[in-house]
């Protein structure tokens, strides 16, 4: 009971500190923008050990975020040879294998109205595939290992940047596309110096939607035959151990890798669309 | 007062349907002869003179019992010891009252064009294992032939099986994990002859481990009622296991006729039942005690990560067995 009481007074506590930073004078600098969803972060870790610890919920329904940072800080060397195995080999392979194909074919389709017509609805069907239905069979495929896993992301990934390759690639308007034929400029300038740079935005939103696809496709395609290595394996197999702290352990890296990937994508794309008004700084 | 009437009749009513006492098993696996004996059970009506009403929810790949157990959606389950002794070392409190399978049903199967035809034979090859608790056999009998499962030329390299046979059908695995009764027909069904393969049942390697037991959550037990239902339960469960190994064509039939997904054919269950009855043969539900200790050996020695890291105590109980039997 008395840790119940500590989590709802350390809850409305920090909610009560989180409201008067909101409305200092601190909160509009940059440290005071970073510190609010920090405390908020913490305190969701300090009441949810609380509360598991006050309700006596047992470790395989959930354990306490105590129980699994001792998890992750013990198998630091088994959590990063699941992370290459799954998110280096695996996942990034995967989504520049797809992504580079869904551009180039997103391109291609752009150059040739016969295309368009056969390749879109193609890959709307791809793009409808369950993905427990084809993993088994792209094991079979390409075998146990991380080109199978890269199979599954690949085909995940490569519906979303194709269309949103296409709709940027309609981006430009007409009087745009004719200054460049007064220029005189041939099929391949005005893709390179006007269409491309205007499709970035476009390209970007699908590219970020397909970071968190790939890692996504990437663990659950281990489900369905894997070696001995790997987020999915690792879960898929600590769940029929009742390892549930290994669980969650992999779930936290999972979370921290899927979102400094996207963060990354994000931080590219602000360097190469910085002309675009969504990319302006609030002064 | 006419509330308090109907009220009253209502309570009459559910305390007379209160006379069967309910019971919800959980299997390990899907609705096939693995679980005669329980089907068998209800369906002759064991269950019934024994004044039970008993439930059998199949399980799966993606359920484990353990969780259903604990979670209150079953009062009984089946799981194969290792698991169940892993999830005690997890603070899950299960106890093993009867053990109705005296034999493990577990091999490797090969095949032979791989090269591989004793144990020694298994350096540098692939092997699919089943994970999720069923592969510490495995790991321990691969420590006891000194071969490292981390992938390197000296040792083997050991593949995450799912639960079919296309491993070893693809060429992807020299040898994959496959039971007497169930994944080794599935390989002859599609297609190899049993002459194409090697077979290394881990009862006759000496790593076998104790399967389909039954088990409950300790604290039920101590509950007088809830363990003289569970002598019931197991009495007539062995009742219904004996009457499917004597007559197993009738027991497959029962089998089937529960199987709601359709999924089983009458050739394989007839064929599986006959290889289950031969591992429930020597048993007669009770626990024997020197199979225990060799699944603990076993589990102890597993390697460089053993399955349970001291011994278990108070895993098993001849409480259940001795009132039912005798």
């Amino acid at each position: 009971m008395i840790w119940i009481l500590a989590a709802l007074a350390f809850w409305i506590g920090t909610l009560l500190l989180n409201v008067r930073i909101s409305h200092s004078r601190f909160s509009t600098t940059r440290a005071g923008r970073l510190v609010v969803p920090a405390i908020f972060g913490l305190t969701i870790l300090v009441v949810w050990e609380l509360l598991v610890r006050g309700l006596q919920v047992p470790s395989v329904i959930l354990p306490p975020p105590s129980a699994i940072g001792a998890r992750i800080a013990s198998s630091l060397p088994v959590l990063w040879g699941d992370f290459v195995q799954t998110f280096v080999k695996g996942a990034l392979t995967g989504w520049l294998i797809g992504c580079g194909a869904a551009v180039l074919t997103a391109i291609a389709i752009d150059r040739s109205p016969f295309l368009q017509r056969g390749l879109l609805p193609v890959g709307n069907f791809v793009a409808a595939l369950p993905i427990v239905g084809i993993a088994p069979i792209l094991v079979m495929w390409f075998g146990f290992d991380w080109q199978s896993k890269a199979a599954v992301v690949v085909v995940m990934v490569f519906f979303p940047v194709l269309v949103n390759t296409v709709a940027g690639l309609a981006a430009t308007d007409s009087m745009q596309r004719d200054l460049m034929k007064t220029y005189s400029a041939s099929y391949a300038q005005t893709l390179l110096k006007l269409r491309l740079p205007a499709a970035m935005p476009f390209i970007f939103n699908g590219l970020k939607i397909a970071t968190t696809l790939a890692l996504i496709g990437a663990i659950v395609a281990e489900f369905f035959g894997s070696p001995i290595r790997g987020m999915g394996f690792r879960i898929s197999t600590e769940v029929g151990r009742l390892g549930l702290d290994m669980v969650w352990a992999e779930i936290a890296v999972a979370a921290l890798a899927g979102s400094a990937f996207y963060g990354a994508v994000a931080l590219i794309e602000r360097g190469v669309t910085f002309w675009h008004p969504s990319q302006r700084r609030q002064q | 007062m006419k509330g308090l009437l109907t009220g009253a009749a209502a309570l009459a009513l559910i305390a007379g349907a209160a006379q069967a006492e309910e019971v919800t098993l959980q299997l390990k696996w899907v609705t096939q002869a693995q679980f005669a004996g329980y089907y068998v059970a209800k369906d002759k009506g064991f269950y019934e003179e024994e004044g039970l009403e008993v439930t059998i929810k199949p399980g799966g790949p993606d359920i484990a019992p353990v969780q259903v157990l604990l979670g209150g959606g079953a009062d009984v389950m089946v799981d194969w010891m290792p698991s169940a002794l892993a999830a005690r070392e997890q603070g899950a409190d299960i106890v093993n009252i009867a053990q109705p399978f005296k034999s493990s049903g577990m091999m490797l199967t090969c095949l032979k064009e791989s090269g591989v035809s004793t144990p020694e034979d298994f350096k540098g090859k692939t092997l699919g294992v089943w994970f999720g608790g069923n592969e510490y056999p495995f790991l321990n009998w691969m420590s006891k032939l000194g071969l490292p499962t981390d992938g390197s030329p000296e040792g083997v390299t050991v593949l995450k099986q799912g639960f079919n046979v296309d491993p070893l059908l693809q060429k992807q695995a020299a040898c994959i994990s496959t039971m007497t009764y169930n994944e080794y027909w599935q390989v002859i069904d599609a297609g190899l002859k049993p002459e194409d393969l090697v077979t290394f049942k881990y009862e006759d390697q000496g790593v076998a481990t104790l399967e389909d037991g039954l088990y409950v959550m300790s604290d039920k037990l101590k509950d007088p009622a809830f363990s003289e239902t569970m002598v019931k339960f197991v009495r007539a469960s062995m009742k219904g296991w004996k009457w499917a190994e004597e007559n197993p064509d009738e027991a497959a039939d029962i089998v089937l006729e529960n199987d709601d997904t359709g999924a089983q054919t009458e050739t394989h269950q007839k064929r599986m039942m006959g290889e289950i009855a031969k591992l429930t043969a020597g048993s007669n539900g009770a626990l024997d005690e020197a199979d225990y200790k060799r699944t603990v050996a076993a589990l102890l020695g597993g390697g460089s990560d053993p399955v349970i890291s001291k011994e278990p105590e108070g895993a098993w109980t001849h409480d259940i067995t001795d009132k039912a039997l005798n």
